[in-house]
C-alpha cells in the first residue's frame, strides 16, 4: 500500500495520534503526553496506539512496569468494618476482660467468619505473641499488640479509594501487602497488585513519512458522515471523509413486496387481460347444480361423490336454485331435451342439485358466466380458488388455484380452438412446440390436451380444452359454439419460484417467502 | 378414469386378430397409437413387458382392457371393423337363461354367453378378471348398475334360472371360502358381502343364479360359487353374465366380454334370457346384441365444428376406421356405433371420432379473429391497488390456504360462541386442519407470525384474498368477500402504528372513515374500534389480545387491522 492510501485509511483516532509527532517526527512520546497533546480519551487512545502499532507505524520505544497497589471489594469492606485478625484479636480480649472460655468455633460463630480466615489470623497473632493457644483449644489474649493488625489498618487507612506504588511502601509493609494480596487461590484478600504498563512510543520510517505528509497536506479534520450542519455552513470543504471499505456485505433489510406466486399470477393474469379476456368471479362456495349439474356431469359421476367434493356441513342446501336454468338442465340430464342429445337417461334429482359444496372446478364460474348474458364474440378468464378432497402431499394441495375461461363467437371451432391453444402455449409457457392429443372431459366434445415443449421443463401438459357441449351451452341460454379452457400452472410456477413441493405455494415461513425470488 | 395394466406380447397378440401373425409394435408407435384411445403411457417394465396405461374416457369403457386398446388401433391399420359372425346366430337351438318373477324389483336385467374354443392363458385371465373389476367398479357404479360374473361352461346344466330366493334358503360355497353358507351369512361375514351388500339392502329375497340341477353359480352382485365360479388357466369353455338395473348397459357390457373373448379366438355362442315382464327389447333378448345405435346428420355440422371442409366421403372413411357402420349420401352420413359403444348422445360426440381417427395433428390451427375488449374485474382493480399501497408501506404479501381449521379460525381468536366466530364448515372432513372456511383473515396472518419467530423483526404481513362470511340470509348460506387483513408485529408496536397505515390506505383510495370503539374479544379491550366508511362498519383495527397471542404461541405484540375490499369495490 502505498502511503496515501495508507493515510486514506487512517481513522480519525489514528490521525489524531499521528499528528502529535507533526512537531517533531524524531520524539519519543510516553502515554500521558501522547493523551495530553491529542486530547483522546484513554480507551480511544489505546485504541489508536493498537492499530497504529499493528501497521507499523508506531513502535514502542521503551516500556517500564510498575506495581500498583489498591484494595479490593473485600479490602474496602475491612476497611469499613474489621479485618479478621481485628475481629480475633478483639473476641480474645473481650474474653479476658468477662473471663469467658473462647473456643476457635465460638469466633467463628460469632463473627461469622471463614474457618480459613480464621485459622489465618490466629497463626498470625500466635507467631507475634499477641494470643495463647490453652488446653481444650482455648485463646487466651496476652495482652500484647499486633504489629500486623496495627499496620494492616493503617493500610486500610492508606489506600481506601485511592492506589499507591508498591515501592513507596517501607520493607515491612510490603511484606504485609503482598502476603494479604489476591493471587489464584486467594481470593478474599484486601489488597491487590497490578502491573502499571508504562510505554513510550516513536515513530517507525513509515510513520514518519505518514506524519509529514499529513503535516503538508494539512490535517483536515476527517468526518465519518455529511452532515446537513456540514452542508449548510459550508465547512464540508474543510473536512476529509474517511473512506469505506465498499466490499463488505450490505446489512439486509426486508422490503414491502409481493408474494412470489401471486406476483407468478398477477404476470398469467396481465397476459389473459393483454389477450382480450375479461375476469370473471364466483363464490367459494356453490351448489352442486353450478359445480356439476350446469357442467352435464351426471348425478352418478364418480368424481361427484363424497371422496372427490367437499360438502358444506350447513346450511346443507342452497335456498333456491335459478330458473329457468334448473329445468332446461335437469331436461338436457334426462332425455337431452332440446340440445339434439339423447341425455344420460335417469331422473334428475333437483334436491341433489341444491346441495352446497365448495366449489371444486373453476369451469363452475364459467358456467354462471355462460347464465349471465356473457357477450359474443366474448372471452373470459378466472384464476380461482377450488377445492378438492384429497390426501395433501408434496405434489397434491387440497386447496388451489385454476386458472380457466371461455371463448365465445360464431367462428369458434376445433380449428380456432387449436389456435386458441397454440396462442397460450406461446404466451404463457413461451413454448414453440406444441402437441394436441384427445382428452376427455364431462363437458366438452372434442376435447384436447395441451402439451407443450417448455424452454425449461421440457414436455409437460400445460392444460385440457374443448368445445363445451350442447348439453351445457344451450340449457344456459347460449347459442354459439363456446371453447371451454383451463391451464396447469402450477409446475411452472413450482420451477419459477424454485420450490419442490407445492405445499410452500402456500408457505407460513416468512423466511422463505422474503428470500423467494421468482424467475419467470 | 382407470389406470390398467397390460402386456406387450399381449397387446401385439391382439393387434393381428385372431389366427393371424403377430404384430409388433415399439414403445413409440404405442404411445401415438394410444391417441387414438385417449391413452396414456403411465410406465413400463421393459423385461417383463408390462405397460400401464391411463385411458380418460369414461364413456369408453370397451377401451379398458388390452382386447378394447388393440381392437382400436387394428381397427384404424386395417380401414374397418371385422364384423363379429356371433351376431348372427340362428335363435332356435339356444341355450337359454330364465328370469325369476319379482326381479324387476331387484335386479331386474341380466345377460349371458357362453364362449368355447379359446384356451385361456396367464395374461388372459389376468385381463379377464381386471376388466371385470374396473367395468364393475367403475361403469357399473361399484357394482351397483352392473356386475359381472365368469364361471367354467362345462359345470353347468342349461337352463340356468336368474332366481329369486329366502336369504337363508340357498347355500354354497363362495370365493375365498371353504365352507358353504346362505346368502344371508355371505352378506354378514364374505368381505364382498360387507363391501357391496348396501346394494341390497331392503330386500326380503336376494338374486341368485343357479343351473338346471339346482346348483348355485353365484349370488349376484356380491360373490361367485367356488366350484363353478373359479376359471383357471387351461379351461377352454366359459359362460359370462352381466346383472344389473339398467338393460342397455348391460347388455353393453356383456357385448365388450363377447367382443373380447372373440378376438382371442373363442367362438361365441349368444344365450335366448327370458323375462317374466317386458323390457325394452322385448320378453325375450338374445344376448350379445348389436344394439345398433345409429344418428344421421349432416356432413355440413361435421365441417362446421371442425372448421374443415372434408366432404361425405373423408368422413365416412376416417369414421369406418374408427369402427363405425357408415352410409353416406352427398350430404349425410347415417353412423352406427360398434356392438362394444353406446356412447353417442350427441353429434360432437360423431365430430370427435372424426377428428381422433384422422389425427388431431391433421388439422391446421387458426387464431380466434374476434376483437375483445380484455379487463380486470372492480373488485380485482380494487385488490390490486390496495395491494401496491400496502408494499409500498412496507408489508410482505403472504398468500394462505383458505381451508383452515375451527381450532385457528375460531377458537385461537377468542370467538367461541360470537357471532364472529361463525364458520362454513365442511361435512366430510378428511383432515381437521382443511375442515372450514376462513371467515377473515387475521388467523392466515397469524398462522405466518406464529411460524416465523426466527424471522428477523419487525415483521409486516398482509394479505388481499377471499374469505366465506357464513349468512344463512344469503341463498348459498354464505357471502363471499373480498378483504384485505394487514399486521404488524413486533416488541413496540403499538395501535397508532397500524392507525397510521389504514389512515393512508383510506387517503390513496380516496375514502373518508372513522373509527369507533367496539368490543372484539380478539383484540385489547380500548385498543380495538370498528372501521366505519358512510356509516357502515367495513373492518375492524386493534392490538391483538394477549390470550390471542398466547394460543398462537406469539412471543412479540401485534396489531392489525381487516378491510373488506367487497364493499369499497361497490362504491362507485
Amino acid at each position: 500500500m502505498d502511503i496515501s492510501s495508507l493515510i486514506d485509511s487512517l481513522h480519525p483516532l489514528e490521525v489524531k495520534v499521528l499528528s502529535t509527532f507533526v512537531a517533531d517526527p524524531s520524539a519519543v512520546l510516553p502515554t500521558e503526553q501522547l493523551a495530553q497533546t491529542s486530547g483522546l480519551e484513554p480507551s480511544q487512545l489505546s485504541m489508536a496506539v493498537e492499530w497504529l502499532l499493528a501497521k507499523s507505524l508506531l513502535t514502542v520505544e521503551t516500556e517500564t512496569v510498575t506495581p500498583i497497589v489498591s484494595l479490593t471489594k473485600i479490602g474496602e469492606l475491612y476497611f469499613e468494618k474489621y479485618a479478621p485478625i481485628e475481629q480475633v484479636l478483639s473476641a480474645a480480649r473481650d474474653a479476658a476482660t468477662t473471663g469467658k472460655r473462647l473456643t476457635i468455633q465460638d469466633i467463628q460463630a460469632r463473627e461469622g467468619l471463614e474457618p480459613a480466615e480464621v485459622s489465618g489470623a490466629i497463626g498470625q497473632l500466635k507467631k507475634e505473641g499477641a494470643l495463647l493457644i490453652v488446653q481444650g483449644g482455648c485463646l487466651e489474649s496476652t495482652g500484647r499488640p499486633s504489629p500486623t493488625a496495627e499496620a494492616i489498618r493503617g493500610l486500610l487507612q492508606q489506600l481506601h479509594g485511592t492506589t499507591h506504588e508498591l515501592q513507596a511502601f517501607p520493607e515491612a509493609h510490603r511484606q504485609i501487602i503482598q502476603d494479604h494480596a489476591v493471587k489464584r487461590g486467594k481470593a478474599k484478600e484486601p489488597f491487590r497488585i497490578d502491573d502499571r504498563v508504562a510505554r513510550s512510543f516513536k515513530l517507525s520510517a513509515a510513520g514518519t513519512e505518514a506524519a509529514q505528509q499529513l503535516s503538508a497536506q494539512g490535517v483536515l479534520e476527517e468526518v465519518s458522515q455529511l452532515t446537513p450542519e456540514l452542508l449548510k455552513d459550508g465547512s464540508w470543504r474543510t473536512k476529509r471523509f474517511r473512506k469505506y471499505t465498499i466490499s463488505l456485505r450490505a446489512p439486509r433489510i426486508a422490503p414491502g413486496k409481493k408474494h412470489p406466486y401471486r406476483e407468478f399470477l398477477d404476470t398469467v393474469k396481465t397476459k389473459l387481460v393483454s389477450m382480450g379476456f375479461q375476469e370473471m368471479r364466483g363464490p367459494l362456495v356453490e351448489t352442486e347444480f353450478w359445480n356439476m349439474d350446469a357442467l352435464f356431469m351426471p348425478q352418478f359421476h364418480p368424481a361427484r361423490d363424497i371422496h372427490d367434493v367437499y360438502f358444506v356441513k350447513e346450511p346443507k342446501q342452497a335456498s333456491s336454485l335459478a330458473e329457468p336454468f334448473v329445468s332446461r338442465v335437469a331436461q338436457a340430464h334426462q332425455d337431452g331435451g332440446v340440445t339434439g342429445s339423447t341425455g344420460w337417461n335417469y331422473a334428475f334429482d333437483v334436491e341433489r342439485a341444491r346441495r352446497l359444496v365448495l366449489r371444486s372446478q373453476g369451469t363452475a364460474v364459467s358456467a354462471h358466466t355462460l347464465a349471465a348474458q356473457p357477450a359474443v364474440p366474448g372471452k373470459y378468464f378466472s384464476i380461482a380458488r377450488c377445492f378438492r378432497y384429497d390426501q395433501v402431499d408434496a405434489t397434491h394441495a387440497t386447496d388451489f388455484f385454476q386458472v380457466e375461461g371461455i371463448v365465445l363467437g360464431e367462428d369458434i371451432n376445433f380449428r380456432t380452438l387449436l389456435g386458441l391453444l397454440n396462442l397460450f402455449a406461446r404466451e404463457v409457457a413461451q413454448a414453440k412446440e406444441v402437441k394436441f392429443l384427445p382428452a376427455y372431459f364431462p363437458f366438452t366434445e372434442p376435447s384436447v390436451e395441451l402439451h407443450v415443449r417448455h424452454p425449461k421443463l421440457g414436455w409437460m401438459e400445460l392444460g385440457g380444452a374443448g368445445l363445451f357441449r350442447s348439453e351445457v351451452t344451450l340449457p344456459l341460454g347460449v347459442t354459439v359454439p363456446v371453447i371451454a379452457w383451463g391451464l396447469g400452472l402450477d409446475r411452472m410456477a413450482m420451477v419459477a419460484l424454485g420450490i419442490h413441493d407445492i405445499r410452500e405455494l402456500f408457505t407460513d415461513s416468512l423466511e422463505l417467502i422474503r428470500s423467494t425470488k421468482g424467475d419467470f | 378414469m382407470p389406470t390398467i395394466t397390460i402386456f406387450k406380447q399381449d397387446l401385439e397378440g391382439l393387434l393381428a386378430g385372431p389366427g393371424e401373425a403377430c404384430q409388433s409394435i415399439t414403445i413409440e408407435q404405442l404411445e401415438e397409437s394410444l391417441m387414438l384411445v385417449k391413452g396414456e403411457l403411465k410406465g413400463q417394465n421393459p423385461d417383463s413387458g408390462e405397460l400401464r396405461i391411463e385411458l380418460q374416457d369414461s364413456n369408453r369403457p370397451d377401451l379398458w382392457c388390452c382386447e378394447g386398446i388393440a381392437r382400436q388401433i387394428r381397427v384404424k391399420r386395417q380401414g374397418s371393423l371385422a364384423p363379429y359372425g356371433f351376431l348372427s346366430a340362428k335363435r332356435k337351438a339356444l341355450k337359454r337363461l330364465n328370469v325369476a318373477p319379482g326381479m324387476e324389483k331387484v335386479r331386474p336385467f341380466v345377460a349371458a354367453c357362453a364362449a368355447t374354443g379359446y384356451h385361456v392363458t396367464q395374461e388372459g385371465l389376468a385381463q379377464l378378471i381386471q376388466t371385470q373389476e374396473k367395468l364393475a367398479e367403475m361403469f357399473g357404479r361399484k357394482r351397483k348398475t352392473v356386475s359381472i360374473g365368469i364361471y367354467r361352461l362345462a359345470a353347468i346344466e342349461f337352463p340356468v334360472v336368474y332366481d329369486l330366493v329366502k336369504p337363508e334358503k340357498v347355500s354354497f360355497t363362495p370365493l375365498g371360502m371353504d365352507t358353504a353358507m346362505t346368502l344371508g351369512e355371505m352378506l354378514l361375514v364374505h368381505p364382498k358381502g360387507l363391501e357391496f351388500g348396501g346394494i341390497l339392502v331392503g330386500q326380503d329375497r336376494l338374486p341368485v343364479l343357479r343351473d338346471a340341477k339346482q346348483q348355485a353359480l353365484s349370488f349376484p352382485p356380491i360373490i361367485n360359487s367356488r366350484e363353478v365360479g373359479e376359471v383357471q388357466v387351461g379351461d377352454d369353455a366359459l359362460f359370462v353374465e352381466v346383472t344389473g338395473t339398467d338393460l342397455s348397459m348391460v347388455v353393453l357390457t356383456l357385448n365388450i366380454f363377447a367382443a373380447n373373448l372373440a378376438d382371442r379366438g373363442a367362438v361365441i355362442e349368444p344365450i335366448a334370457v327370458r323375462y317374466p315382464y317386458k323390457t325394452s327389447l322385448g320378453k325375450t333378448v338374445v344376448t350379445p346384441q348389436d344394439l345398433k345405435k345409429s344418428q344421421k346428420l349432416p356432413v355440413s355440422t361435421i365441417e362446421q365444428a371442425l372448421g374443415q371442409t372434408l366432404g361425405a366421403k373423408e368422413v365416412a372413411k376416417a369414421l369406418t376406421a374408427y369402427g363405425y357402420e357408415v352410409k353416406a349420401s352427398s350430404k349425410h352420413v347415417t353412423v352406427t356405433l360398434p356392438l362394444y359403444r353406446q356412447d353417442l348422445m350427441h353429434a360432437m360426440d360423431v365430430v370427435e371420432d372424426v377428428a381422433i381417427s384422422r389425427g388431431y395433428g391433421d388439422f391446421l390451427s387458426v387464431m380466434p379473429s374476434d376483437f375483445t375488449v380484455g379487463g380486470l374485474s372492480r373488485i380485482e382493480e380494487v385488490s390490486d391497488r390496495v395491494r401496491t399501497l400496502m408494499v409500498g408501506m412496507g408489508f410482505q404479501e403472504v398468500i394462505s390456504n383458505i381451508l383452515g381449521s375451527p381450532q385457528d379460525l375460531r377458537d385461537a381468536m377468542r370467538l367461541e360462541g360470537t357471532e364472529w366466530g361463525q364458520l362454513v364448515e365442511v361435512a366430510n372432513v378428511m383432515s381437521q386442519n382443511f375442515s372450514a372456511l376462513r371467515q377473515w383473515m387475521l388467523p392466515s396472518l397469524l398462522r405466518v407470525e406464529a411460524a416465523s419467530n426466527r424471522a428477523f423483526y419487525p415483521h409486516r404481513l398482509f394479505e388481499a384474498g377471499e374469505v366465506a362470511k357464513f349468512d344463512l340470509k344469503q341463498p348459498l348460506g354464505s357471502r363471499t368477500v373480498t378483504v384485505l387483513g394487514g399486521m404488524i408485529a413486533h416488541a413496540d408496536t403499538h395501535f397508532s402504528e397500524i392507525h397510521s397505515c389504514v389512515d393512508t390506505l383510506f387517503y390513496y383510495v380516496n375514502q373518508a372513515y372513522s373509527l369507533e370503539p367496539i368490543q372484539h374479544p380478539s383484540f385489547l379491550p380500548g385498543r380495538v374500534g370498528a372501521i366505519v366508511s358512510e356509516g357502515k362498519p367495513i373492518g375492524v383495527i386493534g392490538e391483538l389480545h394477549p390470550e390471542v397471542l398466547e394460543r398462537w404461541q406469539i412471543s412479540v405484540p401485534a396489531v392489525a387491522f381487516e378491510i373488506e375490499l367487497t364493499q369499497l369495490a361497490e362504491r362507485p
